[in-house]
């Protein structure tokens, strides 16, 4: 069973914004739980620190500024004119028939309903909505369900007894699938808080422009209404994909994926900034050498696993580049040779990258396998 | 801190038109207002000069939309928060990844002095809260440069209570990360 941890609740906590018994409920917690903690004091430095911005005094030639910019300040538009009403006839008609053809569906919809796999609900703010209906404080998910939130609700979804994922306003998301092994959702747009633990491939988000799959861990990820997605990963890892284009994201790392191309290159958020700008034209806008040589020129020994990210992503005598720095970063363990990395041999790959300090690649290789069949 | 309170003879003057009054307002908020939008921009002077400028004529031009029914200062804080976010919308270059710095090198590499130790540490914080989503970013400064409680900060976002929340407690996670170094520095008596 999921332990309830506090993360969500440090930043506020840190404020004094929370209830009495959510106070009482988070130091008690704290006193017990070890990453909770940890997370405390992060929070608490940082409130801290940002406790520090000060005030900076606006400069003497603002006023004058507003004066001239009142002088040529524009007058303000009454509001736009009202649209004109439907008949009433029409507007009795139209629900009268509305109201016969939900009766007449909502019978077997409710039958259909109740015999579906279903996910527990809480409503955190606001009045987000299950397929047309509101939720009240809980309700259920089911699959096939829609789950959508305007910009004013919030919600918490249980996902069976391995996590659970907090929906953010302006989101629509699906459920696909809920099964003993596989729970799936879909995200259409908005943003997804997810919180896992459970084995590699038991939760999967499908998004339109490539599949994060969850690889133990927690995680936001975001689609934009174009389709473009954001993943950022806490703890753990997240294997995200699109036809075969693959990307392995750590903890602290992100990935931007977008339609027709699937995932890019994850890089750590810190990365260096040129870094970031040139693998975004990389991988997004055919970027080329160019592009390439400012990733590598920037590339620190942290940023080693999205230059092993690369050598997938280039050719020729660009692998050769990327094999290079990646080779000055972290040079490449017994048993693995430069021949064999340019052709991309899979147990080599997997030794380098176990070379990088991450956690090691047969762990993860997990998800890409069978699942075990069970004893007959 | 405690929200400022607007005299309603001086909001009233200001309907009618009084530039004085408009300055007396001015002169109160302005600080504030140029300090957030200094930091919301990552330090750039001439465009925090520019969206304190919008903000001060917004304020007067559309004085008749406050009805009174919020305190003052939260609509402010709205005209600012507004004219914040609409700063990407306008194409406007809010935040350069070409001008970003390391946070942590910053520390490194200048004097050991405490004074100047906080001011590196108060500029490495406002590069940190600049690189923020702007959502985030703006939760972030409303919270630090005036001590509003997350419902105000709801009032003048015009969102829940509990998005604050959640905004507040992820961006202070991404500053956790960016930070890290500072408070390594901190610690260590660097």
């Amino acid at each position: 069973m999921l332990e309830r941890h506090v993360a969500r609740q440090l930043t506020a906590y840190c404020h004094q914004e929370l209830t009495a018994a959510e106070f009482s409920r988070v130091q008690q917690h704290l006193e017990v739980c070890e990453p909770c903690r940890r997370e405390y004091d992060n929070i608490r430095a940082t409130v801290d620190l940002a406790s520090q911005l000060g005030l900076q005094e606006a400069p003497d030639s603002l006023w004058g500024d507003v004066v001239r910019g009142l002088d040529h300040a524009p007058v303000t538009s009454p509001g736009a004119p009202v649209g004109a009403a439907r008949p009433v006839w029409a507007r009795w008609a139209l629900t009268g028939a509305a109201l016969l053809l939900i009766s007449a569906l909502g019978a077997g919809w409710y039958h259909w309903r109740l015999s579906r796999p279903s996910w527990e609900v809480a409503r955190l703010e606001g009045k987000p909505k299950v397929g047309w209906s509101a939720i009240g404080e809980t309700g259920r998910i089911a699959v096939g369900d829609w789950l959508e939130t305007d910009s004013s609700s919030r919600a918490l979804i249980s996902v069976g007894d391995i996590g659970e994922v907090e929906v953010d306003p302006d989101t629509r998301v699906r459920m696909v699938q809920a099964r003993d092994t596989e729970h799936r959702l879909r995200l259409a747009r908005g943003t997804l808080h997810v919180t896992i633990s459970a084995p590699p491939r038991y939760f999967v988000v499908d998004t339109p422009s490539a599949v994060a799959t969850d690889l133990g861990c927690m995680y936001t990820i975001e689609v934009n209404r174009d389709g473009i997605g954001h993943l950022n990963v806490q703890y753990g890892w997240v294997a995200f994909e699109l036809n075969g284009r693959e990307s392995f994201v750590p903890a602290d790392a992100t990935c931007e994926t977008r339609p027709f191309v699937g995932p890019g290159t994850p890089h750590y958020e810190d990365a260096p900034a040129e870094l970031v700008a040139s693998l975004r034209r990389f991988d997004f806008e055919n970027g080329g050498g160019p592009e390439l040589a400012i990733v590598l020129s920037n590339a620190r020994k942290a940023d080693a696993f999205t230059l092993w990210h690369l050598l997938a992503r280039t050719a020729g005598e660009a692998r050769s580049r990327v094999y290079d720095h990646l080779a000055d970063l972290v040079p490449a363990p017994e048993g693995v040779t430069r021949e064999g990395i340019l052709r991309l041999d899979r147990d080599m790959l997997d030794l380098w990258w176990n070379a990088l300090g991450l956690d090691d690649a047969s762990w993860w290789r997990i998800w890409k396998g069978p699942f075990p069949q069970s004893p007959q | 801190m405690t929200m400022h309170k607007v005299d309603t003879g001086v909001i009233e003057s200001c309907r009618q038109g009084d530039r004085e009054a408009l300055r007396v307002i001015f002169e109160a908020y302005k600080d504030k207002v140029y300090s957030l939008a200094l930091c919301y921009l990552n330090g750039d002077v001439a465009a925090a000069k520019d969206l304190t400028q919008e903000v001060f004529i917004k304020l007067i031009t559309r004085l008749e939309q406050f009805r009174g029914d919020a305190e003052f200062t939260t609509w402010l804080y709205r005209v600012v928060a507004n004219a914040c976010l609409d700063e990407r919308r306008k194409g406007r270059r809010w935040f350069s990844l070409e001008d970003s710095v390391e946070v942590g090198h910053m520390v490194v590499r200048k004097s050991l002095e405490t004074l100047q130790l906080q001011k590196e540490m108060a500029d490495g914080v406002k590069s940190a809260v600049a690189q923020l989503k702007p959502k985030l970013r703006i939760a972030i400064l409303l919270k630090y440069f005036d001590d509003l409680s997350y419902q105000e900060i709801a009032s003048v976002l015009g969102c829940s209570v509990g998005t604050v929340a959640s905004r507040l407690n992820r961006g202070h996670r991404m500053l956790a990360r960016k930070l890290a170094h500072l408070r390594n520095s901190m610690n260590a008596g660097d």
